[in-house]
C-alpha cells in the first residue's frame, strides 16, 4: 500500500510484501468516499457559503474551510500512512520453527494468556494484537481493521488519523447540513434556484451519510475509551473477561491521541554494519561446568547437563522463569547441514535434546513451494530428527532405524544450533536428568521457552514419536510433564495443538489412521504413509475444512464433549471462552491434542472426508483415551478400534499426526473473520483423564496438560478444528 | 600460531555461526520491551551482566520513546495544526529515541560484541519483534 510517512524514505529494510495484483475494484469505496467529500463540500462552499458570509458572517465560511481541510488530511493521513506493516521475518529466524512449531504461542500479559499465532505469510508469530490483513496481505501492528473507504488498514500507525478523521467528518458533516439548513429556512421562497436546489442536494447526502458515519464514530469512540481494538471488539476476544490492553480510560484516549506517532518499519534507511568482527574474540572465564561440557557429545549428556543446568539455574535470575539448563558450548564441529543454529523461539536453549517426533508444523502459506520441499525434503527432517536422537520425525518414524544411527554425527550440529530442531521441542535434553525432576523446573515459566524441559526421552522411544510436537508449548504446563515425561511436550502456551507447519497443509492422503497407529498390524502403513507424506501438495483446504465442520458438528454432537455444534459461532465463543479460560486456567488441553486427533482413517482408507471425519473422531478419542472408550460416534466408517498402546505404532502415530494436523491447519490457517482464534480442536476433552499407557502416552503426551481433573470445554473453531480447554 | 591464524582471519570477516533472538517481553503490554533472559548461547561469549545491562538500557530507550510526555502532546498538537505538514520537516519524538538507539547499539557493538564475535541488529529492521544477535564463528580457538 502506499506509503506515507513523516519520515524519510529509505532504503528497504526487512521484507516487504510481494507486489500484489492491481485491482480496481478496491478503489471503488475510496473513490466513492472521495467524491462525495470532497465534491459536496465544494458544492457547499460554492453555493452555500457566499450568502451565508454576507448574511452573517466570514467566519463561517472560514470555520467551515478549517473543518473541511482538517477532516481531508485526516482521510489522507488515514488512506496514505502506513498502518503499522511488520516486516517479512527473515529466513533464518525460523529456521528452526519449520517443521516443530506450534501455530499458536502463549504469552501472559498482566496475568492473561494471550495467544500469539503464527503467521505463515509473515514466517513468525504475531505479536499481541498483531493481525494478518487478507486484503493487504501483510501483518499489521495493533490491526484494527480494513478499512475500504480508505482503501487501507487501520493499525497502530494510522488509527489515530482515522479516529480523528470520523470525528471531524461527523463535525463536517453536521455543519453542513446545519448551514444548509439555514440556508434553505431563509429561502423557503426562492427554492427554484439553482443555488437552493444544490443547497439542498447537498443536505441529502449529508444527511444520508450521517446516520453511518455518526455510528461509526460512536462505535470508535467507546473502543478508544475501551482500549480495544475493532477486531477485538467484532471478534469477541474480550466478551466474558478483561482486557489486559486497557490502562484505563484517559490514558487510553491520551495513549490514542497524543502518542507520538510510531515509526515505521518498512522502507526505512539501513545503516551500513560498520563493525568489523574479526576473531580473536574475547571470551568470558568458563566455569568447570562449561569446560567439561565442551566435549562434543552426542546430546545425551546427563551429568554435565544436570550440573550446567544447576549452575545455570543459579544464575537466572532473570524475568523469565524458563530456566532451562542451558546447552554446553557449541563446538566447532558443525554439521554440514545446519548452516545455523537460530534460536527464534527460545533463546535458553537446550542442549541437543533428541526430539520428540511430534513436529509443529509450520509451512509456509505463502510459499508452498518452499514449505512443501521442507516438508518433503527427507533431509531437513533428518536433520530435524537426528536432533533429538529418539525422536523420529513424521518422516522418519519409518525410518527409525537409520535415524537412530545419525545422532552421533548430527549432535554437534545440534550442540551448535542449540539443537535447531530439537530446541524447538524444547530443550529437551534428552537423556539428560532424565525424568520430571530434571526439567520440571525449567519448563515453568518463560514464555520464550519452549523447550521442554530435557526429560528423558530415550526411555520412550515411542513416546517421543509425539511428544515432540508439543515442545513449545510445553514448558509452561511442566507440571503436567511430572508424572509423564511425554507431558512435558505439552505446548505450553498452544491451546491448540495444530501446528504451525499445518497450517496451511491441505489434508494428506488419509492412509495413516489413528488405529493403524496403534496397532502394530499397521505399522506398514506407517511407511507408506511416510511416503505419502513426502509428496505433499497442498490442497484446497476447504473442502476438507467443510467436512471437517461437518463431522465435527456430528461428532460434537453425539459426543459427551461440551463444545459448540456451530463452525462458525464457536470460533467467536472460542474465542471467548480461550479469554475466560485464559484468565481463568492457565491449562489447556495439551496442544498436541490437535494432531492426535487429526489421526486417521480406518487404516487403508486413504480419501479425505473418512480422514477429516477420523480426525473429529479422534479428537474426542483422545480426550477419552483414558477411558479406553472408542467413544467415536463419528459418523466416520472405519471403527476405531481402541487404542492399544503399541510401541511400533509410535513412528505411525506421528506420522498419522502429522498429516492429521496438516489437515486441520489446512482450515484453519484460512483466515476468516469471526474464526482468527479458531485453533485447532485438541483431540479429546480434558487432558487430565488421559491415563499414561504406552501408546496412548504418545498421543496423550498433548493430553496430559490439562489439570487432572479439571473440567473441559470443547471449543471448535470455525473450519471445525477444536481443541479442548481444561478448566 | 594462533596469531598467525587471526593474522590470516583478518583479511576477512568471521563467519555468521548461529543467531539468538531475544524475543520481545509482552508482560506489560505491547509496549516495546525485550527479554532480559539471558540466552544460554550466550553463555561462553559473553558476561550475563553485561548483555543485561544492554538489554536494559535498550528496554529504558524504547520506554522514553514511547512515553506519553510533554514532547508528544505538543507534537500532536502542532501537527493537527498544520494538517500535519510539519511531518515533512520535523522529525518526531520517536525517530529522535530511534536514532540514539541506533547509535547507541553501534556503541555497543564495536566496544562490546564485536570484540566478542557478536553482533547485534538493531530490532527495528525487525519491525521490533527480536534482537537479532549474531554469534560469530571463532576459528581462532579450538574447542
Amino acid at each position: 500500500m502506499p506509503g506515507f510517512s513523516g519520515g524519510g524514505v529509505g532504503g528497504g529494510v526487512g521484507g516487504p510484501a510481494p507486489p500484489r495484483p492491481f485491482r480496481p475494484s478496491r478503489y471503488v469505496p475510496v473513490s466513492a468516499a472521495t467524491t462525495f467529500l470532497v465534491g459536496s463540500t465544494t458544492l457547499f462552499f460554492c453555493f452555500t457559503c457566499p450568502w451565508l458570509s454576507e448574511y452573517f458572517s466570514s467566519v463561517i465560511p472560514i470555520y467551515n474551510a478549517v473543518i473541511f481541510l482538517f477532516t481531508l488530511a485526516n482521510f489522507c493521513m488515514a488512506t496514505f500512512m502506513d498502518p503499522g506493516v511488520f516486516p517479512r521475518a527473515e529466513e533464518d529466524e525460523d529456521k528452526e520453527d519449520d517443521f516443530r512449531a506450534p501455530l499458536y504461542k502463549t504469552v501472559e500479559i498482566k496475568g492473561i494468556q494471550v495467544r500469539m499465532k503464527w503467521c505463515s505469510t509473515c514466517r513468525f508469530y504475531r505479536p499481541p494484537r498483531c493481525s494478518h490483513c487478507s486484503v493487504c496481505d501483510n501483518c499489521v501492528e495493533d490491526f484494527d481493521h480494513h478499512c475500504p473507504w480508505v482503501n487501507n488498514c487501520i493499525g497502530r500507525r494510522n488509527y489515530r488519523y482515522f479516529f480523528l478523521f470520523l470525528l471531524s467528518l461527523t463535525t463536517h458533516i453536521v455543519d453542513v447540513f446545519g448551514f444548509g439548513l439555514v440556508y434553505v429556512l431563509h429561502h423557503r421562497q426562492q427554492l427554484d434556484t439553482p443555488h437552493a436546489a444544490v443547497t439542498m442536494a447537498v443536505m441529502c447526502v449529508a444527511g444520508l451519510f450521517f446516520v453511518p458515519v455518526a455510528g461509526l464514530t460512536g462505535f470508535h469512540m467507546v473502543l478508544v475509551a475501551r482500549g480495544r481494538t475493532t477486531n477485538e471488539q467484532v471478534t469477541g476476544k474480550f466478551r466474558g473477561g478483561v482486557n489486559p490492553f486497557t490502562n484505563g480510560c484517559l490514558r487510553n484516549i491520551s495513549h490514542v491521541l497524543c502518542s507520538s506517532q510510531a515509526p515505521r518499519y518498512l522502507g526505512r534507511w539501513r545503516s551500513a554494519q560498520a563493525v568489523d568482527v574479526q576473531p580473536p574474540f574475547l571470551r568470558p572465564p568458563l566455569t568447570e561446568a562449561q569446560l567439561e561440557a565442551k566435549v562434543l557429545d552426542n546430546g545425551i549428556q546427563n551429568d554435565r547437563h544436570s550440573t550446567r543446568s544447576k549452575s545455570s539455574l543459579d544464575q537466572m535470575e532473570s524475568q523469565s522463569a524458563d530456566a532451562e539448563p542451558p546447552p554446553p558450548p557449541k563446538p566447532d564441529l558443525r554439521y554440514p547441514g545446519l548452516p545455523r543454529a537460530d534460536t527464534e523461539e527460545s533463546s535458553l536453549l537446550t542442549e541437543a535434546p533428541p526430539t520428540p517426533s511430534m513436529y509443529k508444523y509450520r509451512p509456509a502459506f505463502s510459499s508452498p513451494g518452499r514449505n512443501h520441499t521442507a516438508l518433503t525434503h527427507p533431509n531437513k527432517m533428518i536433520r530435524g530428527e537426528s536432533l533429538d536422537s529418539p525422536s523420529p520425525s513424521i518422516l522418519h518414524s519409518s525410518r527409525q532405524p537409520s535415524y537412530r544411527s545419525e545422532p552421533s554425527s548430527l549432535d554437534g550440529a545440534t550442540v551448535l544450533g542449540g539443537g535447531v530442531g530439537a530446541r524447538r521441542v524444547g530443550g529437551e535434553r534428552g537423556e539428560g536428568p532424565g525424568g520430571p525432576g530434571g526439567t520440571a523446573g525449567g519448563v515453568s515459566g518463560g514464555m520464550s521457552g519452549y523447550s521442554l524441559t530435557g526429560r528423558s526421552y530415550t526411555s520412550y522411544p515411542s513416546s517421543l514419536v509425539l511428544s515432540t510436537g508439543g515442545s513449545r508449548s510445553s514448558s509452561l504446563r511442566s507440571a503436567h510433564t511430572t508424572h509423564n515425561p511425554l507431558a512435558t511436550l505439552h505446548s505450553e502456551g498452544t491451546t491448540d495443538t495444530s501446528y504451525k507447519s499445518l497450517a496451511n497443509q491441505t489434508p494428506r492422503n488419509g492412509s495413516l489412521s489413528y488405529d493403524s497407529l496403534l496397532t502394530p498390524s499397521e505399522s506398514p502403513e506407517f511407511e507408506s504413509a511416510a511416503h505419502e507424506l513426502s509428496p505433499l501438495k497442498p490442497r484446497a483446504p476447504f473442502p476438507s475444512a467443510t467436512i471437517t465442520g461437518q463431522s465435527e458438528v456430528a461428532l460434537s454432537s453425539s459426543t459427551p464433549l461440551q463444545g459448540y455444534t456451530s463452525p462458525f459461532l464457536s470460533a467467536q465463543i472460542a474465542q471467548q471462552r480461550e479469554g475466560q479460560l485464559l484468565q481463568g486456567s492457565a491449562t489447556f488441553s495439551s496442544p498436541h491434542r490437535a494432531y492426535l486427533r487429526a489421526v486417521s482413517p480406518p487404516p487403508l482408507s486413504s480419501s479425505g472426508p473418512p480422514e477429516t471425519q477420523h480426525l473429529l473422531k479422534h479428537n474426542q478419542d483422545s480426550s477419552f483415551r483414558a477411558l479406553r472408550n472408542p467413544s467415536s460416534s463419528s459418523s466416520s466408517p472405519g471403527a476405531r478400534s481402541p487404542e492399544p498402546p503399541v510401541s511400533p505404532p509410535p513412528r505411525g502415530l506421528s506420522l498419522s499426526k502429522s498429516q492429521s494436523y496438516t489437515g486441520e491447519a489446512g482450515p484453519q490457517h484460512k483466515p476468516r473473520p469471526a474464526g482468527g482464534g479458531s485453533v485447532l480442536g485438541g483431540g479429546g476433552a480434558g487432558g487430565g483423564q488421559q491415563a499414561p499407557q504406552s501408546t496412548s502416552r504418545l498421543v496423550l503426551a498433548n493430553h496430559n496438560t490439562s489439570k487432572p481433573g479439571g473440567g473441559v470445554k470443547k471449543v471448535t473453531g470455525v473450519g471445525g478444528t477444536t481443541y479442548e480447554i481444561s478448566v | 600460531m594462533a596469531e598467525t591464524h587471526s593474522l590470516q582471519d583478518m583479511r576477512q570477516q568471521a563467519a555468521v555461526a548461529a543467531k539468538v533472538f531475544i524475543q520481545r517481553d509482552y508482560t506489560n503490554g505491547t509496549v516495546c520491551q525485550f527479554q532480559t533472559k539471558f540466552p544460554s548461547e550466550l553463555e561462553t561469549r559473553i558476561d550475563k551482566q553485561q548483555f543485561e545491562e544492554t538489554v536494559r538500557t535498550l528496554n529504558n530507550l524504547y520506554a522514553e520513546a514511547e512515553k506519553l510526555g510533554s514532547q508528544s502532546y505538543i507534537e500532536g498538537c502542532l501537527a493537527c495544526l498544520t494538517a500535519y505538514t510539519i511531518f515533512l520537516c520535523m522529525e518526531t519524538h520517536y525517530e529522535k529515541v530511534l536514532k540514539k538507539i541506533a547509535k547507541y547499539i553501534q556503541e555497543q557493538n564495536d566496544k562490546i560484541y564485536a570484540p566478542r564475535g557478536l553482533l547485534l541488529t538493531d530490532p527495528i529492521e525487525r519491525g521490533l519483534r527480536v534482537i537479532e544477535i549474531a554469534i560469530f564463528e571463532d576459528r581462532s580457538l579450538t574447542r
